[in-house]
C-alpha cells in the first residue's frame, strides 16, 4: 500500500517536472512582462515541430535538430510579439487574450498543414535508468529536473545581473519609468518574450522526448497547465511557477490514486479556484495590481 | 492608405467567396461528405478524405454512376457535433447532393442524424459503432460494425481463448466510443467468466498514463484492454513497458494501424486485436486501394480508410441500381446483397448495421500477423 | 478608402439609431418569409442565438467590467438543465426555458460570492476554472447527464396545440427571446441599477466611496448576464434536440468573448455585429474544410488589429498605468 501511493507520488514528481519546466518559461511572459498569452502551448509544440522537421525531415542527428530548433523559436517569438502584443501594450490586456486566441487557432490548423495531422514519434533523447529499490528512476527524467534548476538559476541571474535582464524587471514594474531611464521598451518585451519561449520549447522537446510523441493538438492543454502552475505558484515568482508546477502534478496523480482518473484535470482547476479565492498571488508571489 | 486597401482587399475575398461557394451546376452526381478535417480527430477526417476521393476518381475513370460524374462535397464538422449537424442542413438543402458520408464520431452522426432522416437523405457514417445510431433512423447506416459484436469477440476469442488469460483490466477512453466499449467488452466479459479488476478512464490527448497503470497494477491483472484510438494506445503500452510490466496486452480494433506500428516501437509487441481489414489481404482489389491510397496519402491505410472507401463504393452501387432519387437510394442501400469490399462482404441488418467477423492479428517482431481468422 | 467609408457608415449609424433599429428589425421578421434555403435559415437562427449569448457577456464585461471567460459554463448550464428537464418530465418549453435561466443563475451566484471580489484578471481566471470544471463534471456524472453520450430526444416545443419544429419556428423564437433580452437590457442600463454598474466600470474605487454596494451590484448583474447564457442554452437545447459537452468546450468562451470584443464592447450593438460577424463567417469558408480555422483564426487576428475597439467602436478599457506596485 505504501509502495502504491510513493510510486504515484513518484509520477506526480515526474509530471510535476515537466510541467515546471514549462511554467518557468510562462512565467517569465505572462508573470514578469503581464503578457496574457492562451497561445503558449501551441507556440512550443509549434518549436518542437520545427526541430522535429530537421530531425525527420533533413536527418539531422536529434540533438542537433532540436537545438537548431531554438533560435529559430527564438525569431518566431520576436514575430508572434509583434502580431499578437506589439500594438496592445497601452490597452486593456483581455485584448491579447483574443489575439494570442485567434492566433492559436490559426497556428494549430497550419501546424496540422505543414507538419501533418498524425502523431509524430520522437526518440528519448536520454536512455537508461537506475534503479533504487522498487522505483526506477530514468535518466531523462532526472534530466528534466536538473535543466529545471539550471534554469531556473539561469533565470534568476540573467534577470538580476544582466542589463537587458534588469531592464526587463524594471518594466515589469512600470513601463513608462523604465522607459525614462533609458530602457528600450520594446527591446526588452521582445528579448522577453521569446527568451520565454525558447525556455518553453526546450521543455517541450523534453516532454516530447519523454512521451515519444507530439501532436499539433497538444498545445491548449499544455498551455493550460503552465498556466495553473503559475497561478499556484505566484504570478510574480518564477522559483514559485516550478512549485506550482510539482504541486500540481502530485496533486493530480494523488487524486487519480484516491479518486477516480476522470476526475483528474478537474483537480487541477479546483486548485486554480481555491488559490485564486485564498490568495490570489499565489503562495509565493507577492501583492501585485494586474 | 494600406490600412484601407487592406480592409477592402479583406471584404472583397469574402464577398468573392461567398460568391464563388453558391458554385455552378453541372451534369454530375453528387455526394456529401462531412469529416473532421482539422481538430482532435483531423487524422481521421484526412483519411475519409483520401479514401472516399480514391473511390470518386475510380468510380469516374470507369464511367461514372449511370454516367454521370461523382463529385465529392466536403465538408469540415471539426469533430464538434453542432457543426454536423449544421452541415447536414447544408447537405439536405442541395438538391443536387444524393447522399451523405459521416461522420467520425458517433455524437456528430446522432447530433446530425435528425436532420437526414427529416430530409430523407442517407446519412452513411463509415465508423460510427454506437449501437444506437443505425437504428436510430431509417437513412441511418454504419458499415464498421457495432461494439456489441466488438466487446463479446475480444472479451471471448481474444481474451480467454487466443491469450488465456482469467482476469483483466480495463482502460478506455472517456469518450461515447470509449465508453460504449467498455460497457460491451466488461457486459461480454461476464458472461464468460472473465474477470474485470478494475475500470479507468482518461480523456482523449491525455499522454501520462502512469498513474492509472500504477493503480490498476495494483490488482494484478493478467491482461490489461486498452479501449483507445492508436494515438492514446501506443503511450499506455509505451508506458506499461516503462515499467516493466509483464501483462498481456489487448485492444479493440481502432488500434489497427500503421501509427500504431511506429508509435509504440517495441513496446507495442504482443499486443492483439481484431481486424476485418489486413493489408497482406491478397485479392486485387484490396492491393490496388492500398497501393493507391499509399501514393495519395504518403502512408498505409488504415481500418477507418478501407471503410471510408467501401462507403463511397457501396454508395455508388446503390445509386447504380437505384437512380438518383434519395429515398431510391436508401431502399437500394438496404437491399445490397453480395457486395465485395475491401473490408469484405457488406450485407445490411434490418437497422441498417452491418455484422462483422473478425481476424485477429498480433504484433509480432514489429509487424501485423493474423493469427486466427473467423470470417 | 474603404475604410473611410466604413466608418462613415458607423457614424450615420449612430447617429440615427431608432431609424436604423426599426430598420433592422423589419429586415429580420421578413427574412424567414423570403428566404427558402433551409441551410441559410438554419445559419440564421444560429446567428440570433449567438447574438443573444454574446450579449448576455456584453453586459457582464462592457458594463461592470468584469472579465469573464467562463461564461460557456453557464450557456452548458441552460443547455443540460433544459435538456435534463424536458426529457423527463412533460413541462412547456417556456417553463423550461425559464426555469434553465434561473439555474445558470444561480450557479453564478455561488461563483460569485467568493469571488467578485478578485480583481480583473484573476476573477477571469476563476471563471475560467468554473468552466472547465463544469464541462468535466458533466463529462463525469454519467448518472445525470449521461456523461459523453450526451442527452438526445429533446422533445419539440409545442405551444396551443402548435408543433415548433421547422428552421422558422425556431428562427422566430430566438427573435422573440433576443428582442426580449435587448429591451429589458435597454431599459436596465438606463436604470440606476444600469448606471451602477457603469460607474463600477468607470472607477470602482471611486464608485464605492461614493456610497455605491459594488458587490451587490456586481452580482446583479453576473446573475443578469448568465441568465440570459441560461435561456441561450435552452434555447439551443431545443433547436439542436441534442446536447453533448463537446459543444460546450473552453473555444466557445473565447468565441464569445471574441464576439463582444470584434463587435465593441460597452454597446448593445457591438455583439450584435460580433455575433453575426463570428457566425457566419466560417460559414462563408466552409468549402476551404482545411484552411477554416487558419481563415478565422487569421480574421479575428486582422479584425482585432485594425478595429481594437470593436467594429461598431465600443470603448475599450486602457489599462491602469496610474497604479504604481507597492513592494
Amino acid at each position: 500500500m505504501f509502495g502504491f501511493y510513493l510510486s504515484q507520488l513518484f509520477n506526480g514528481i515526474t509530471q510535476g517536472s515537466i510541467y515546471a519546466l514549462m511554467a518557468i518559461g510562462y512565467s517569465l511572459i505572462f508573470g514578469t512582462l503581464g503578457l496574457v498569452t492562451f497561445a503558449y502551448g501551441d507556440i512550443v509544440i509549434f518549436g518542437v515541430f520545427v526541430g522535429y522537421y530537421f530531425y525527420a525531415v533533413l536527418g539531422l542527428n536529434l540533438i542537433l535538430a532540436m537545438l537548431l530548433a531554438l533560435p529559430i523559436t527564438f525569431l518566431f517569438g520576436v514575430l508572434v510579439e509583434k502580431i499578437c502584443y506589439e500594438k496592445f501594450r497601452k490597452e486593456a490586456r483581455m485584448l491579447m487574450l483574443i489575439t494570442t486566441v485567434g492566433f492559436g487557432i490559426f497556428l494549430r490548423s497550419a501546424s496540422q498543414i505543414i507538419f501533418g495531422t498524425g502523431n509524430k514519434s520522437i526518440p528519448t533523447l536520454i536512455e537508461g535508468k537506475i534503479e533504487i529499490g522498487n522505483l526506477n528512476i530514468l535518466y531523462i527524467q532526472l534530466g528534466i529536473i536538473i535543466f529545471t534548476l539550471i534554469f531556473i538559476y539561469a533565470l534568476r541571474y540573467f534577470l538580476n545581473n544582466t542589463r537587458t535582464g534588469i531592464g526587463i524587471r524594471a518594466l515589469s514594474m512600470d513601463q513608462d519609468a523604465a522607459k525614462l531611464v533609458g530602457v528600450n521598451v520594446d527591446k526588452s518585451i521582445k528579448f522577453g518574450h521569446s527568451l520565454g519561449v525558447v525556455l518553453g520549447v526546450f521543455g517541450g522537446i523534453m516532454l516530447g522526448s519523454f512521451y515519444n510523441a507530439i501532436s499539433p493538438m497538444m498545445g491548449p492543454n499544455l498551455g493550460l497547465k503552465a498556466f495553473t502552475a503559475v497561478v499556484l505558484g505566484g504570478i510574480t515568482s518564477i522559483p514559485g511557477a516550478v512549485i506550482g508546477g510539482y504541486i500540481l502534478g502530485i496533486m493530480e496523480n494523488l487524486a487519480v490514486a484516491v479518486f477516480s482518473s476522470g476526475y483528474r484535470d478537474v483537480v487541477a482547476f479546483i486548485i486554480l479556484i481555491i488559490v485564486l479565492v485564498v490568495k490570489p498571488s499565489g503562495l509565493f508571489g507577492k501583492e501585485v495590481k494586474f | 492608405m494600406r490600412k484601407s486597401y487592406l480592409l477592402s482587399l479583406l471584404v472583397l475575398t469574402v464577398i468573392f467567396t461567398f460568391v464563388l461557394s453558391a458554385g455552378a451546376a453541372e451534369d454530375t452526381v453528387k455526394i456529401g461528405l462531412s469529416a473532421p478535417i482539422t481538430g482532435n480527430y483531423a487524422e481521421f477526417g484526412e483519411n475519409f478524405q483520401y479514401s472516399v476521393e480514391i473511390a470518386a476518381d475510380r468510380i469516374n475513370a470507369n464511367g461514372g454512376i449511370r454516367g454521370r460524374e461523382v463529385e465529392i462535397i466536403v465538408r469540415n464538422s471539426e469533430g464538434k457535433p453542432n457543426v454536423a449537424a449544421s452541415i447536414a442542413q447544408e447537405f439536405v438543402q442541395n438538391k443536387e447532393i444524393v447522399a451523405e458520408i459521416g461522420d467520425f464520431t458517433s455524437t456528430s452522426c446522432l447530433a446530425a442524424a435528425p436532420i437526414y432522416e427529416r430530409n430523407q437523405m442517407v446519412q452513411l457514417s463509415p465508423t460510427s459503432s454506437h449501437p444506437d445510431f443505425a437504428r436510430s433512423g431509417e437513412f441511418m447506416f454504419g458499415i464498421v460494425g457495432t461494439q456489441a459484436a466488438e466487446g463479446p469477440f475480444n472479451a471471448e476469442y481474444i481474451a480467454k481463448e487466443y491469450l488465456g488469460i482469467d482476469s483483466v483490466a480495463v482502460i478506455y477512453i472517456n469518450n461515447d466510443w470509449g465508453v460504449s466499449t467498455m460497457e460491451n467488452f466488461v457486459a461480454a466479459a461476464e458472461k464468460v467468466g472473465l474477470e474485470v479488476t478494475g475500470t479507468e478512464a482518461f480523456f482523449g490527448g491525455e499522454t501520462d498514463f502512469s498513474a492509472i497503470l500504477t493503480n490498476v497494477k495494483q490488482n494484478n491483472p493478467e491482461g490489461v484492454y486498452i479501449a483507445a484510438m492508436y494515438n492514446e494506445a501506443s503511450q499506455v503500452v509505451n508506458q506499461i513497458d516503462r515499467m516493466e510490466w509483464d501483462v498481456a496486452k489487448l485492444a479493440p480494433s481502432s488500434v489497427f494501424s500503421e501509427q500504431f506500428l511506429k508509435l509504440s516501437g517495441e513496446s507495442g509487441e504482443g499486443l492483439v486485436t481484431n481486424t476485418f481489414f489486413a493489408l497482406e489481404d491478397p485479392k486485387e482489389k484490396v492491393q490496388s486501394f492500398i497501393a493507391e491510397f499509399r501514393e495519395r496519402a504518403d502512408r498505409n491505410p488504415n481500418l477507418h480508410a478501407a471503410v471510408a472507401y467501401d462507403s463511397m463504393m457501396l454508395l455508388a452501387d446503390a445509386i447504380e441500381r437505384a437512380g438518383f432519387d434519395r429515398v431510391a437510394i436508401r431502399d437500394a442501400l438496404a437491399e445490397t446483397e453480395n457486395f465485395e469490399g475491401v473490408t469484405g462482404t457488406i450485407e445490411f441488418t434490418d437497422v441498417g448495421d452491418v455484422v462483422r467477423s473478425y481476424m485477429i492479428m498480433e504484433v509480432k517482431d514489429g509487424d501485423w500477423v493474423v493469427q486466427e481468422d473467423y470470417r | 478608402m474603404a475604410a473611410n467609408i466604413f466608418e462613415k457608415i458607423i457614424t450615420n449609424i449612430n447617429k440615427n439609431k431608432l431609424k436604423y433599429i426599426f430598420l433592422l428589425i423589419i429586415v429580420l421578421l421578413i427574412l424567414p418569409f423570403v428566404v427558402e434555403n433551409q441551410y441559410v435559415l438554419h445559419i440564421a437562427v444560429l446567428t440570433l442565438m449567438y447574438v443573444l449569448l454574446s450579449s448576455s457577456l456584453n453586459v457582464i464585461v462592457g458594463y461592470t467590467g468584469q472579465y469573464n471567460i467562463g461564461h460557456v459554463a453557464f450557456y452548458a448550464i441552460g443547455a443540460y438543465t433544459a435538456a435534463i428537464i424536458s426529457t423527463r418530465f412533460n413541462l412547456n418549453f417556456i417553463i423550461v426555458i425559464l426555469i434553465s435561466g434561473f439555474v445558470a443563475s444561480l450557479f453564478s451566484l455561488m461563483l460569485g460570492i467568493p469571488t467578485l471580489r478578485l480583481r480583473g484578471i484573476f476573477f477571469a481566471f476563476t471563471t475560467l476554472g468554473f468552466a472547465e470544471i463544469t464541462r468535466l463534471t458533466i463529462l463525469n456524472w454519467r448518472s445525470l447527464t449521461r456523461g459523453p453520450f450526451g442527452i438526445p430526444g429533446v422533445p419539440i416545443p409545442q405551444i396551443f396545440g402548435m408543433r415548433l419544429s421547422t428552421n422558422t419556428h425556431f428562427y422566430f423564437m430566438i427573435f422573440i427571446l433576443l428582442f426580449l433580452m435587448l429591451l429589458m437590457t435597454y431599459r436596465i442600463i438606463n436604470s440606476r441599477v444600469g448606471r451602477a454598474w457603469i460607474s463600477i466600470r468607470e472607477d470602482e474605487q471611486a464608485s464605492a466611496s461614493m456610497g455605491v454596494d459594488t458587490f451587490k451590484y456586481k452580482i446583479m448583474n453576473l446573475m443578469y448576464g448568465t441568465f440570459w447564457a441560461g435561456v441561450g442554452g435552452a434555447f439551443f437545447a431545443y433547436f439542436a434536440g441534442y446536447v453533448s459537452a463537446d459543444s460546450f468546450i473552453l473555444d466557445e468562451s473565447f468565441r464569445f468573448f471574441a464576439m463582444v470584443l470584434v463587435g465593441g464592447t460597452g454597446t448593445l450593438a457591438g455583439p450584435i455585429l460580433g455575433g453575426a460577424v463570428l457566425t457566419i463567417l466560417p460559414q462563408v469558408f466552409r468549402s476551404f474544410a482545411r484552411y477554416q480555422m487558419i481563415i478565422y483564426g487569421v480574421a479575428i487576428l486582422l479584425i482585432i488589429h485594425y478595429k481594437p475597439e470593436g467594429l461598431l467602436g465600443g470603448r475599450t478599457f486602457k489599462r491602469d498605468l496610474s497604479e504604481s506596485e507597492d513592494n
